[in-house]
């Protein structure tokens, strides 16, 4: 049964996979295209963060850091020295060293402390790292930012359309096979039970900093690509709402799925363009992340796993308990 | 010489303020162990209903009291509506009150407008004396003395009244005062009210202390007070004063000598503090995992 139900998620997903990559042909408008764009980055961003909260247990309040040094490493590359495609991977490389060391660091600071630790460290170095990049005006342009030309290959919409599809499936695939390993699945006891992983024999900071490091790695990649697509770069990367974004993302969309994290993507960036578009006929929309922040809270109280959970888990839920009565009613 | 005493009290009135934020934060999560990121919600929420008051009626004293109110008002709301379903998960905690953060801020944006508010403070607490040279400001020193009052009076309270001594035996061990008969739930929810209450005249006097007021205020103080938190000891009501004031006055000095460091600093001290003590400077014993 479980065998089938998995052929046809799969099958669901290549569909999907499938008609969004044909879908320029058919559909030409230049606004979706872009907002779909804006999603797969988001989705990037938010799957690198329920590798963190979904499959770790680890709050994080700073992700923006990571996803604002991928956007401004790519931005001053661009700018400071040529826009090709050598000056391009250096930028990933320098993206992929920072953020590494930043995470690696953050993590060997409280990673042994209690959640809170972490939560509270990195919700201050991604203000620190706000700070440094409006007051580093030589670099950063401050709070104006700046814009920059990108490579040739990514001039072209659709084709940078193509790549984040690409790349956010690829990072999917990995991120599955990364959390299914035996590496994910230590991750997943120490989610569950810190004490009983350790007493097991895990060294548990290990493992939770190489998840740190893992998701702040990937942020930093959703970083670069919401650079490319903007080909503007200013101090809001940093800011509390690019977090906060991820957040909402990955737990209205469920926690511990990644496909919840793309779906929590699409929901808010959708509700974003919409609602936006409502705020001419009553002001209240303007402050449209309000309702998000009701519909946050009321998930993590009442459906804590997100859509994607609270969806999957219903079923056999039921039977779970059917089959529980069954078993009293043999032992009655 | 005249510079350093400004300086000091610039340091020390921004320290008080901070403290404010930070007892509620401290005391909070010694007893409840919530750490609630929705502090600096209920600081900002302070500064625009204490000028909201302030404004209507014309008496600085009545919007203080405003504030105040609207604080623990808004304290009772969220321990028992908000906190009180999910106590004993600590990442849907952390998780509930960032959310809580969000919708106050918002909601802040929606009732007062998105723009920044202007606040001055009262003909009496205006200008400046005058003492043998050097000129001190009237309101900086009405904010320390708040401030140090405030601060005897809780201590007050914990170490002299039987609520004091309740809260104190729940920071060491909540079960056993509750198998003692006590009902740890009340105290909890005076004891968020009481910081929550502290934070909102944090929020109302920071007003006429900076001149403007914004939605985003909360976060900034709210990251002070979680680095003074780390520094004091999570849960140490008297560590959160002194790190309070050595965060105030390394931020002063720092912003008048080295402006672009100052947030450097307090985040440097943090660190230093997670890697050799992680149980506060002024904490004792070794840290609760």
């Amino acid at each position: 049964m479980k065998l089938i139900q998995g052929n046809r998620m799969t099958a669901l997903i290549l569909v999907i996979a499938a008609f969004l990559i044909l879908l320029p042909f058919v559909y030409e408008s230049r606004n979706l295209l872009i907002l779909l764009t804006q999603i797969f980055v988001f989705a990037i961003f938010a799957m690198s963060y329920d590798l963190l909260i979904g499959f770790t247990g680890i709050v994080s309040f700073g992700h923006a850091m990571f996803f604002g040094i991928g956007a401004y490493s790519m931005g001053i590359f661009m700018k400071k020295f040529e826009p090709t495609m050598t000056y391009f991977f250096l930028a990933v490389l320098s993206t992929i060293v920072l953020t590494g060391l930043v995470s690696f660091i953050v993590g060997l600071l409280t990673l042994r402390l209690k959640s809170h630790f972490y939560a509270m460290l990195t919700l201050s170095l991604s203000g620190l790292f706000l700070v440094l990049a409006e007051k580093w005006r030589s670099m950063t342009f401050g709070n104006d930012g700046f814009t920059f030309r990108v490579p040739e290959l990514f001039i072209d919409r659709t084709h940078f359309y193509w790549l984040s599809l690409c790349l956010m499936m690829a990072i999917f695939l990995f991120l599955k096979r990364f959390t299914n390993s035996p590496l994910g699945r230590v991750l997943q006891a120490i989610r569950e039970n810190e004490q009983r992983t350790e007493s097991l024999g895990f060294q548990v900071l290990h493992y939770k900093i190489a998840a740190s490091v893992v998701s702040g790695v990937i942020a930093g990649i959703a970083g670069i690509l919401y650079a490319i697509s903007l080909r503007y770069v200013n101090t809001s990367v940093f800011s509390m709402d690019i977090t906060l974004d991820a957040l909402l993302m990955t737990i209205i969309g469920g926690v511990g799925t990644l496909v919840g994290a793309i779906i929590g993507a699409g929901l808010i960036e959708f509700a974003h363009d919409w609602l936006t578009e409502l705020a001419k006929e009553h002001v209240i929309f303007e402050r449209w992340i309000i309702f998000f922040g009701i519909i946050y809270i009321l998930v993590v109280m009442f459906f804590p796993k997100g859509i994607v959970g609270t969806l999957s888990t219903y079923p056999s839920k039921r039977k779970k308990q059917t089959a529980v009565k069954s078993k009293e009613k043999v032992a009655g | 010489m005249e510079l350093i005493i400004n300086l000091t009290l610039n340091g020390l009135a921004t320290g008080m303020l901070i403290f404010l934020l930070a007892a509620g934060l401290t005391l909070i999560f010694g007893l409840m162990d919530v750490l609630n990121f929705a502090h600096g919600g209920l600081f900002a929420w302070g500064a625009y209903s204490g000028l909201w008051v302030y404004q209507q009626t014309g008496s600085f004293i009545i919007g203080i009291a405003g504030a105040i109110i609207t604080g623990c008002l808004l304290g009772i709301i969220i321990e028992k509506w908000i906190i009180k379903p999910v106590y004993g998960n600590h990442v849907q905690q952390i998780l509930i009150t960032l959310g809580l953060m969000l919708v106050l801020s918002e909601l802040l944006k929606v009732i007062w407008g998105p723009n920044q508010l202007t606040a001055s403070p009262p003909d009496y607490l205006k200008g400046s004396w005058d003492l043998g040279g050097v000129i001190v400001i009237k309101y900086r020193i009405f904010i320390i003395l708040v401030g140090f009052v405030i601060f005897a009076a809780v201590q007050y309270i914990l170490k002299n009244t039987k609520v004091g001594l309740v809260v104190r035996a729940g920071v060491m061990n909540k079960e056993m005062v509750q198998a003692l008969g006590i009902n740890i739930q009340k105290v909890f929810m005076f004891v968020f009210m009481i910081g929550a209450g502290m934070a909102a005249l944090g929020g109302v006097l920071l007003g006429p202390y900076s001149g403007v007021i914004h939605a985003g205020m909360g976060m900034e103080f709210a990251i002070l007070a979680f680095i003074v938190v780390v520094i004091g000891g999570m849960g140490n009501f008297k560590g959160s004063v002194l790190a309070a004031i050595l965060v105030g006055l390394s931020g002063s000095f720092m912003a008048y000598y080295v402006p672009d460091l100052s947030l450097a600093v307090n985040m440097l001290l943090m660190a230093v503090v997670l890697i050799i003590r992680p149980q506060g400077l002024f904490g004792e014993g070794g840290v609760r995992r």
